[in-house]
């Protein structure tokens, strides 16, 4: 049976490709139902969704053409070169993607909320190139215009490089024979999985399928933040000790007891097969440390305090104890762009105002008594 | 005829006296004192080493069997303590001048000595003297102890003798500190730098054509074990730890910590040119083999100083003499089957503070608070009673003259030397290597196995990798014998045992001197009591030293709070995220754009909505 089948590939396989398949099918029904859905411009729609497509076949592809070269490098020139520092890099990868599935799913959460055709709208925008070419190039822009590829291409990207990376260095222990139907098992059983999502997700009711999705994104997200800190801690430990603790599996000798919360020699998401899942869904690990647990906490007190922050302040204008601060106003992009300049303040309108009325005052009748068109109307209508 | 009377009486006179001077036994006293010296043998690095009267390396003792030896040993290291054991001489009726601290004696503590008197009446051979404090005889206290005898079974011109060891560039605390510690979890042995011939690196042997030289080898070092191997020169192997052998022709001898190997070496005749003598690190007992080490050393044996030094010699592989095939001179018939059996398992495991240790069976050894042989002598009756030596000093008792067999199962991948104190022992039979099994083999009672009749007796043996070996040995010895690995980092890791042997025995004939008692005082060590220092109830060891806890097994307290405070962590951030995302908010659309830095009015423009419109719009 072993010959045919290497249990541990096609856990790899179905861990790496279920994680990507969740995060395409999220957007994907998204899309369809806030965008897709109003017939009326296709466009957009059919725009954006090419674009999570991209995102996800070209992060697959990059992360084939570098899994190459690794294994390349590693049988050709004998080095490991992935194998020492593998530690900081999967840390690295998982605190990129917790850091970006953190901030989309909010912005999905809410641009949900808003009417349907205003989001056609809004996705209308974001896609509008602006006038002079030198703000094309404004990161800015840029990230709002793609974030729609930018999400699964990084996700695919990771999880498949970390798939190749496995299945070509460590799964060359075990016969040739024994690769192909795990992985192709591995593929469709990750895939089908995002794929119920997506259809169920099309046609339940909309909120409610984006609530769970979103939730079931964020569970994936913490497990991420915490499996990174593990990895930073772990690739420390490693280090101290010259390396030898990898070798020794799970048992005494390849954890730091000094820093460990618990320990079990059994469900080691890295060797055992079936507990990597857990892994994925919610950074279950069998030798946990104070890092990876302080991690996920602190991630999850993070999420609820801003949920807290956002709701207080779209029900009442501003963050709780602070007349007038807006959530807005700690983005220091905020700033840095200068968005106030299009905002008057109280006092510039009335001065705005008082100008006007002598303006009326002074001399013609056909005075447009109407402040500007600029943005400052929205503020002005919002007062 | 007056003539031949007077010859034959001058001769018998000769003859008379020749005997008596034999016969007498001289005393050879000595007082050293252990300093610190600035020492560089290897030539690559000045350190501190541990010598003698300000010089090192030690110098080689030499005396005849049936001498008496005495050693006043004090302590100048001011920073460490110090011991002194004889290896290999049986110290019968004399255990408490055996050396190892805390078995047979107290430690020498700086500023304090100790006076070593024995005699060695039944025995000769190569044995040499080291410190039994840890780690210090790898810091450079070690010497040869040569015994001369007259009956020497063997013919030879000149005798030579010859140290090896490998060398540490730091010193013992320094190296123990990163090897006992919680970054260490597999119990990595420190590297050493060099290996040293007589205590430097590339030495010359002068030798005369046509010679017989008797070699005396001793591996005064702490951890490898050596191959030596001569260019173009055979040794003949006579005699191996104190032990005289027959005589065993073989190219190569492989050399553990701790034993000597005497041989003939026959020069040849023809001075034209010099031969290597090599020597090598068994790289198998090294966890990792850096870039830069010499795994070689290159000797000379020089026949012609003008003529040129060759290079190294190179062999192809290893090809040793294999000990257990040995023949005693003396030859003593294998012992009877045991009358006790100990059967240890040689494990390296982790204990709670992450250090790597290593057991017989689950026991690790820890130092009693009084020497195991100042229990003997305080115990009275109990003192056959195993326990009152302490839970983790891993002490058997003995009775007189029983024949004792220890089986070792070596369920470690290395190959280890044990040394037995007190003793030498028949080597009963030694299982082949099985480092590659995915297991270790056991000593299997029920396999049918021919034991030599006459077997091999030494005192230090090696085993192999997850191996066995099994030695006998007859308790006619009173005393408190050490058995440990003799590679001392396995040492500091607690591989050792004890042995009282015939406790009663040891009551009747030893008493502790003023000299031993007045060390113990001044080392502020107790001399009455059980292993944890009580004398009034010798079966209460409440305060003894025991080995650390063991690595929790699975969820502990603070995990399974961990793991629940995590969980209810995520089951409210997913409440708050479905609350966050059921929830009406007004004027969404305007706080994305804001937000977005998108300007939806004017679409709103382009699609010729009114201002007021739009507004009407929005707040809907």
């Amino acid at each position: 049976m072993v010959d045919v089948f290497n249990v541990q590939i096609f856990f790899v396989l179905f861990r790496e490709s279920l994680e990507a398949a969740i995060v395409v099918s999220v957007l994907l029904a998204f899309l369809k139902q806030g965008i897709g859905s109003v017939s009326d411009d296709p466009v957009v729609y059919n725009k954006l969704r090419k674009q999570v497509w991209l995102g996800a076949i070209l992060g697959v592809a990059v992360c084939i053409i570098i899994g190459g070269a690794f294994i390349g490098v590693f049988y050709g020139l004998g080095k490991d070169v992935w194998g020492k520092s593998e530690d900081l890099y999967e840390g690295i990868f998982c605190i990129i993607a917790t850091v970006l599935i953190s901030l989309m799913g909010i912005a999905m959460l809410r641009v949900n909320k808003m009417q349907e055709k205003w989001r056609v709208k809004l996705a209308k925008a974001l896609l509008e190139e602006p006038k002079s070419k030198k703000d094309r190039f404004r990161i800015g822009y840029l990230t709002k215009k793609y974030c729609m590829f930018i999400l699964p291409f990084i996700t695919t990207l990771r999880e498949g490089l970390e798939a190749v990376i496995f299945v070509g260095g460590v799964g060359l222990g075990s016969p040739a024979t024994s690769f192909p139907i795990p992985v192709i098992v591995g593929l469709i059983a990750g895939c089908g999985c995002g794929a119920l999502l997506y259809l169920g997700g099309s046609t339940a009711g909309m909120q409610i399928f984006l609530v769970i999705s979103t939730c079931i994104l964020y569970l994936i997200s913490a497990g991420l933040f915490s499996r990174g800190v593990w990895f930073f801690e772990n690739y420390r430990y490693s280090k101290k000790t010259g390396g030898d603790a990898a070798e020794t599996g799970s048992g005494p000798g390849s954890y730091d007891i000094s820093n460990s919360v618990w320990h079990v020699n059994c469900c080691n998401p890295l060797i055992d097969n079936g507990w990597d899942v857990f892994n994925s869904l919610f950074g279950w690990q069998n030798s946990a440390t104070y890092g990876s647990v302080i991690a996920y906490n602190v991630y999850w007190l993070c999420l609820i305090v801003a949920i807290g922050l956002m709701l207080f302040e779209e029900k009442t204008g501003h963050l709780p104890f602070t007349k007038g601060l807006r959530l807005v106003e700690l983005n220091p992009m905020y700033h840095i762009k200068n968005k106030k300049k299009n905002e008057l303040t109280k006092q510039e309108q009335d001065v705005l105002f008082e100008q006007l009325k002598k303006h009326k005052i002074e001399g013609t009748d056909a005075a447009d008594t109407t402040v500007p068109k600029r943005s400052a109307s929205i503020e002005v209508s919002a007062l | 005829m007056l003539s031949l009377f007077k010859v034959v009486t001058a001769l018998f006179a000769v003859n008379v006296l020749a005997l008596v001077s034999a016969a007498t036994p001289q005393t050879h006293e000595y007082w050293y004192e252990a300093t610190w010296v600035t020492v560089n043998p290897d030539g690559v690095k000045e350190r501190q080493a541990v010598g003698w009267n300000n010089t090192w390396p030690l110098p080689n003792i030499e005396v005849n069997k049936g001498d008496r030896l005495i050693v006043h040993l004090s302590n100048g290291l001011g920073n460490w303590n110090t011991s002194l054991h004889f290896h290999g001489l049986f110290q019968n009726g004399t255990n408490q001048m055996d050396g190892p601290e805390m078995i047979t004696q107290c430690p020498i503590v700086p500023g304090g000595s100790m006076t070593y008197n024995f005699t060695i009446p039944d025995q000769s051979g190569t044995y040499w003297y080291h410190s039994h404090t840890l780690g210090q005889f790898g810091d450079g206290f070690r010497g040869a102890l040569i015994v001369h005898e007259d009956d020497f079974p063997y013919e030879y011109d000149e005798e030579v003798v010859l140290t090896v060891a490998e060398w540490y560039h730091d010193d013992f605390f320094t190296l123990k500190k990163s090897f006992l510690n919680l970054y260490n979890p597999t119990g990595a042995e420190p590297i050493p730098q060099n290996l040293l011939w007589n205590d430097t690196r590339n030495g010359t042997w002068k030798v005369e054509p046509g010679k017989t030289y008797l070699l005396r080898i001793v591996n005064v070092g702490a951890f490898v074990s050596q191959y030596l191997w001569m260019e173009d020169h055979e040794f003949t192997v006579i005699e191996v730890d104190g032990v005289y052998v027959e005589k065993n022709v073989t190219d190569m001898i492989y050399i553990t910590s701790a034993q000597r190997y005497s041989a003939l070496v026959t020069m040849k005749n023809d001075t034209s040119r010099n031969y290597a003598f090599m020597q090598a690190f068994d790289l198998d007992m090294l966890d990792v083999q850096p870039k830069d080490l010499v795994v070689n050393g290159t000797n000379w044996i020089v026949y012609d100083e003008e003529a040129e030094l060759p290079g190294a010699y190179d062999v192809p592989e290893w090809e040793f003499l294999d000990d257990f095939y040995l023949q005693p001179v003396t030859k003593e018939e294998i012992l009877d089957e045991p009358d006790y059996r100990i059967t240890v398992d040689v494990i390296m495991d982790n204990l709670g503070n992450g250090v790597n240790y290593a057991f017989f069976n689950n026991i690790t050894y820890a130092s009693p608070k009084v020497p195991l042989l100042a229990t003997v002598m305080s115990s009275g009756n109990l003192s056959t009673n195993a326990a009152i030596y302490g839970s983790n000093t891993h002490a058997f008792v003995l009775e007189k003259d029983e024949v004792v067999e220890i089986v070792l199962n070596n369920q470690d991948t290395g190959k280890h030397p044990f040394h037995l104190h007190g003793h030498t022992f028949q080597v009963i039979e030694r299982g082949p290597d099985y480092g590659e099994e995915p297991t270790p083999v056991s000593w299997n009672e029920t396999e049918e196995y021919d034991a030599p009749e006459f077997p091999m007796r030494r005192d230090v043996l090696y085993v192999r990798a997850q191996s066995f070996f099994r030695i006998r040995f007859k308790a006619n010895n009173p005393g408190v014998w050490f058995f440990h690995c003799h590679i001392e980092w396995h040492l500091a890791q607690g591989l050792a045992l004890a042995l009282i042997e015939d406790p009663a025995g040891i009551q009747e004939k030893e008493t502790l001197g003023e000299n031993w008692l007045a060390n113990c005082e001044a080392a502020g060590v107790k001399t009455i009591g059980n292993a944890a220092g009580n004398s009034e109830n010798f079966l209460d060891l409440t305060g003894e030293n025991v080995q650390q806890k063991p690595l929790p097994a699975g969820f502990t307290a603070r995990g399974i709070v961990a793991l629940v405070f995590s969980c209810i962590a995520g089951l409210l951030g997913v409440v708050a995220i479905a609350f966050y995302g059921m929830a009406d908010i007004s004027n969404i659309e305007e706080r994305i754009a804001r937000d977005l830095d998108v300007d939806l009015h004017e679409e709103e423009e382009a699609e010729g909505y009114s201002h007021e419109q739009y507004s009407a719009e929005v707040s809907k």
